[in-house]
């Protein structure tokens, strides 16, 4: 068998010394210490992840992908009192070193797991980086509480003698200004516009409308994640009234957030615990003919890979297999293209987009699809701004220290915002948007506010 | 005779090495030859288990009793190159329940702390034992790492003022009178640390008396003194894991029979066995589908070793000995305990005394019997020591660090580095330069390439032996040259050449086993590696020194013409 030829690898990860309640014959429970040695037998070395890695280019103490992963592992042992290197904690969780290994070794997930590893068991819970990354990490539960009080949290949040004291105490950068939160969230925008009822009659419309079978079996369990739910609720609604226009009933299930912050920062048990929630809404739905569909390219990247990769929950394969990023569904389902030929944009969106593909989008394989399709959309131009990485990686810019690094990253990319015709930015992922407005100025929108303006009356 | 008897030791082993140490520490002048590297015999084509005696405690009680007594000292005065493993003795369904009951009754006779687990229980130590696994025992088996046990006995030794002398071969013993008085000794590269280049030349050592620790090669010792010793060479295969898929030793607990063992060893795990009689200790078949059976026999115990990556695979000769008369025909039916031949009881030929036999896990004892042999040779009354006085680098340690702090190293390295170097890690170790990381699949840092440069000159193969350098999954695509260089400065580019491509060679050798799968991939990287980078393919400056003169500089800055008569067809400047 030729590695290069099949990238899966094939090996079972489990958990060795997991203690009483071990069962020996079917799953480990519970347990993240997944030993992922035999990752390690599909590397040869090449260092092809070293020279993709956005960190290791910047920031010459990080040793790199290929120590982080696969030789770090096969060092390693199991015994408790072989440590994880701390570099560790300095890896971004862009997982661009996944999509470059031509061998499929399993790095992001060798990084999660030893990261995992690192904090559960090395990490001073008292120190200042550990509160300030749960903090970050848990980005949900702040936004929670801003979002009572939107206003003063916009105020408070970004107020300067505050942020000061934010950097000195938690080491959370001041540079940035924090997001702003919405008025209204886009769960209680869904309640108030009558939730899945609404939906249900909006899509019977939309197939009346379109000649399709009423009963049409199109249905989709939609996961806005934190960001359009507490910040960007514009993209949370576009992509409901969208799905809505080609026919969809959409339901928003109780949900919390996708984990990518927390496996960031290695807080396992806390992503652990939002995905028992997560993966068990959806998996009652996918069983009944749900697709699960996200805005952020981040969120159905954890979905899609890490969670599977990371836990072990029932159901959790099914709702992984049937996770869709939300263009990347509608490009398979339906004739996408051909509409949106035939569509124009007129007023605020008939724009020069400068757009940015996230790196977890590449990872799936979605990186070129804003681009090819709104290529032949009217009233609009979108320009690739390349395949760099935007350099804040959700919580990593956050951080005091990495900030700088995190805007050496982002470089190329906002020169070549600079070089695009456009003056508004474009991208899947809320955090890169951050960063496209922090370097450019530029205002910056998602391809499915362009899709709604296009394709919903 | 001088006041101290002066001691030829021939066969730089672990039999010879712990020979060497025992006598020099006794206060006896003792020279040791090798041919080879330390452990260039069947000492570094071995297994590397610590035998806690359970795999003998059924058929040969004497040896398992050896075995768990040298177990416990082994950890005691060679704890930084022994790991502690555990190992389990597995039953599956199909396998004989007597037997499994035989062998937990022979332990408990041999004093082999034996304890059965169940399956589950089995399980839970190591995850990847097959699901349907009956019950085990549990033993206390462990790891060693033949090539540092060795390097250390010999390092002790010269401390002890004993010459050590590796790439001298002994072509002829000295018969005087009817009497062994030496040995006669050809130097690949002239007496001392080997270095590439420099003349050999032959030398007469005259000893008081002579130690022949050949092991395989014992009977052809003796043909140089007409002295029959029917030692009969016993081959096994090896083959490599690049990974541990088990942290315990794994043993099937049957009779006997191939492929029955899984050593975890440092960063991987070694499967092995074969018992099979050959003609020449040097010159028998590898074959492949001894390196297929082991991997399908052994999946049966750990079923991912079928689709998990092989490195290399290599062979080791046993060097089985039989008293005359016994006439076993399976080769696993020999003993394997060890024998002392006296030549003068045994040939009427007084001077030299042969050890054959034996295992790796009771070369100490072996030392001590022989050396009290020698000593009452010359009736010297001294103890033996070697059972209570660490060796060097196992002297009190501990591998828990601060590895960034006091090392500058980060975890994963400095931990194995630490283990590797034991209490000699902190000479070693903390260096005022920069400190690179050389190997990256072992994590052998400059500095103890340096310290086994030092200990074993332009040899890089003997530098790889000490630091286990090239020794990873790349197996020396990524490494050899980064090695090589570390010798310049102190030799010249002719030297470092040599070395270099001795070790490569050395590594391509074990690699021809296992080249599917990924370590395919490895070797096609490596080849296309070195054949581009460094010319590998075809090599015009192999030997003769680099006419770089003769290569097309480019046209010349000035804008003048590039000197006529080199090469015409490039020199498009710029790029
Ligand atoms: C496949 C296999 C697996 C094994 N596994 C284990 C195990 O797991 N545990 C264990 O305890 N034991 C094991 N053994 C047994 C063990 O390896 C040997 O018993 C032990 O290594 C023998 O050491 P030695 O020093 O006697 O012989 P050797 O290591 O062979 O040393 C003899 C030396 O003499 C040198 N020599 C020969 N002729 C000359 C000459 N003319 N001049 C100078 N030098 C010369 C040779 O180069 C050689 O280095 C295994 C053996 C085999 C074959
Ligand atoms: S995930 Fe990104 S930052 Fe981390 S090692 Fe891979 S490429 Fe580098
Ligand atoms: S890209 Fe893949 S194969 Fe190459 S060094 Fe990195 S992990 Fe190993």
């Amino acid at each position: 068998m030729s590695d290069a030829e099949s990238p899966d690898t094939d090996f079972d990860p489990v958990a060795p010394n997991t203690g009483e309640d071990f069962e020996p014959v079917d799953v480990f429970p519970d347990s993240d210490d997944f030993d992922l040695r035999p990752g390690a037998d599909s590397c040869y070395k090449c260092a092809t992840c070293d020279t993709n890695c956005p960190v290791a280019a910047v920031d010459d103490d990080f040793p790199g992908p290929k120590f982080q992963g696969p030789e770090q592992w096969r060092l390693k042992q199991t015994d408790d009192d072989y440590t994880v290197d701390d570099s560790v904690m300095d890896c971004s969780n862009c997982m661009r070193c996944d999509n470059a290994c031509p061998s499929g070794v399993p790095l992001s997930q060798m990084h999660n797991t030893a990261r995992g590893e690192y904090v559960s068991e090395q990490m001073d819970k008292l120190s200042v980086e550990y509160v300030r990354n749960r903090i970050l990490a848990n980005y949900r539960t702040s936004a929670f509480f801003a979002s009572k009080v939107p206003r003063l949290a916009n105020f408070a949040m970004n107020f300067g003698p505050a942020r000061w004291v934010m950097e000195k105490t938690l080491g959370v950068t001041s540079e940035r200004d924090f997001p702003e939160f919405a008025r209204q969230t886009f769960r209680e925008w869904w309640a108030e516009r009558g939730g899945q009822a609404t939906s249900r009659e909006n899509a019977k419309a939309a197939r009346n409308r379109r000649g399709l079978p009423e009963d049409a079996d199109k249905k989709v369990a939609y996961f806005h994640g934190c960001y359009s739910n507490y910040n960007t609720t514009e993209v949370g609604k576009a992509m409901v009234r969208l799905y809505e226009a080609f026919g969809y009933e959409v339901v928003a299930p109780e949900q919390k957030c996708s984990g990518t912050p927390m496996f960031a920062n290695g807080m396992l048990d806390d992503a652990r615990r939002h995905a028992e929630v997560n993966v068990s809404s959806m998996s009652d739905l996918v069983e009944r003919g749900y697709d699960a569909i996200a805005s952020c390219t981040s969120c159905s990247m954890a979905l899609r890979q890490e969670y599977p990769e990371l836990f072990d929950i029932d159901g959790i394969e099914k709702v992984a297999a049937n996770t869709f990023e939300a263009v990347e569904y509608l490009r398979i389902h339906e004739d996408l293209r051909e509409e949106v030929r035939e569509a124009e944009v007129d007023g605020d969106l008939a724009e020069e987009f400068a757009y940015h593909a996230p790196c977890h989008s590449r990872n799936q394989g979605l990186d070129r699809q804003a681009v090819e399709l709104f290529r032949d959309l009217d009233g609009v131009g979108v320009e690739d701004v390349g395949d760099s990485c935007s350099g804040i990686s959700g919580t990593y810019g956050w951080k005091e220290e990495k900030y700088e690094k995190s805007m050496q990253i982002g470089e190329e990319m906002f020169e070549h915002m600079e070089d695009a015709d456009g003056e508004t930015g474009m991208t899947e992922c809320p955090t890169c948007a951050m960063q496209m407005e922090h370097g450019s100025g530029y205002e910056i929108r998602h391809p499915l506010e362009l899709l709604e303006a296009a394709l919903v009356e | 005779m001088g006041q101290t008897p002066h001691i030829a030791v021939i066969g730089g082993g672990s039999t010879g090495a712990g020979i060497a140490r025992d006598l020099a520490m006794r206060g006896l002048d003792v020279t040791l030859v090798e041919q080879g590297n330390l452990t260039h015999g069947t000492t570094g084509r071995m297994h590397g288990l610590l035998h806690s005696g359970g795999r003998y405690a059924v058929s040969d009680q004497a040896s398992a009793r050896e075995c768990i007594e040298e177990n416990r000292v082994l950890r005691d005065i060679a704890s930084h190159c022994v790991e502690m493993t555990g190992g389990l003795f597995v039953k599956r369904p199909e396998d004989s329940e007597e037997y499994f009951e035989e062998k937990l009754e022979g332990c408990r006779e041999c004093d082999i702390p034996a304890e059965v687990v169940t399956g589950e229980e089995a399980r839970q130590m190591e995850p990847h034992l097959a699901k349907d696994i009956d019950k085990a025992i549990s033993v206390p088996d462990g790891a060693i790492d033949p090539f540092r046990l060795v390097v250390a006995n010999a390092a002790s030794a010269q401390e002890h003022g004993a010459r050590i002398e590796t790439h001298s071969k002994v072509t002829d013993l000295l018969v005087e009178r009817g009497e062994i008085v030496g040995i006669e000794v050809e130097h690949g590269s002239g007496p001392g640390k080997r270095v590439h280049g420099t003349a050999g030349g032959t030398e007469e050592i005259r000893a008081d008396y002579v130690v022949n620790a050949t092991g395989a090669w014992a009977g052809r010792i003796g043909d140089m003194a007409d002295l029959d010793i029917e030692v009969r060479p016993s081959k096994g295969v090896m083959t490599i894991m690049n990974i541990r898929q088990v942290d315990t030793v794994i043993n099937r607990c049957r009779p006997k029979g191939d492929a029955d063992i899984v050593v975890p060893h440092e960063t991987t795990a070694i499967l092995g066995t074969t018992d099979e009689e050959v003609e020449d200790p040097e010159d028998y078949p590898e074959e492949q589908w001894e390196v297929d059976m082991m991997i399908d026999t052994l999946s049966e115990l750990i079923p991912m070793l079928q689709e998990a990556r092989t490195i290399r695979s290599f062979w080791g000769v046993r060097p089985l000995y039989e008293p005359p008369g016994v006439g076993s025909t399976d080769p696993t039916d020999i003993t394997r305990d060890f024998f002392l031949l006296d030549h003068e009881e045994r040939d009427d030929l007084p001077g030299m005394t042969s050890i054959v036999g034996g295992k790796f896990t009771t070369y100490r004892m072996m030392g001590e019997q022989i050396s009290d042999h020698v000593c009452g040779k010359f009736g010297i009354d001294a103890d033996c020591r070697t059972a209570d006085v660490p060796l060097p680098g196992s002297e009190d340690f501990s591998v828990l660090r601060d590895y960034m702090d006091e090392f500058g190293l980060r975890s994963p390295i400095g931990r194995r580095s630490v283990e590797r170097l034991g209490s000699r890690a902190d000479e070693v170790l903390k260096t005022d330069g920069p400190n690179p990381t050389v190997c990256e699949c072992e994590g052998v840092t400059r500095a103890e390439i340096h310290d086994a440069i030092e200990g074993s000159g332009s040899d890089l193969n003997a530098v790889r032996i000490r630091t286990r350098a090239s020794m990873g999954n790349c197996q020396g695509g990524f490494c050899s040259h980064r090695m090589a260089s570390e010798l310049h400065a102190e030799y010249d580019e002719a030297v470092v050449r040599e070395a270099w491509d001795e070790l490569l060679q050395e590594r391509w050798k074990g690699q021809r086993h296992a080249l599917w799968g990924e370590q395919l991939s490895q070797a096609a990287l490596n080849y296309a590696l070195h054949a581009t980078t460094q010319n590998r393919d075809r090599d015009p400056a192999d030997g003769d020194p680099v006419d770089f003169s003769a290569f097309d500089a480019g046209r010349s800055r000035a804008g003048g013409v590039a000197d006529a008569d080199v090469a015409a067809d490039g020199g498009t400047d710029g790029d």
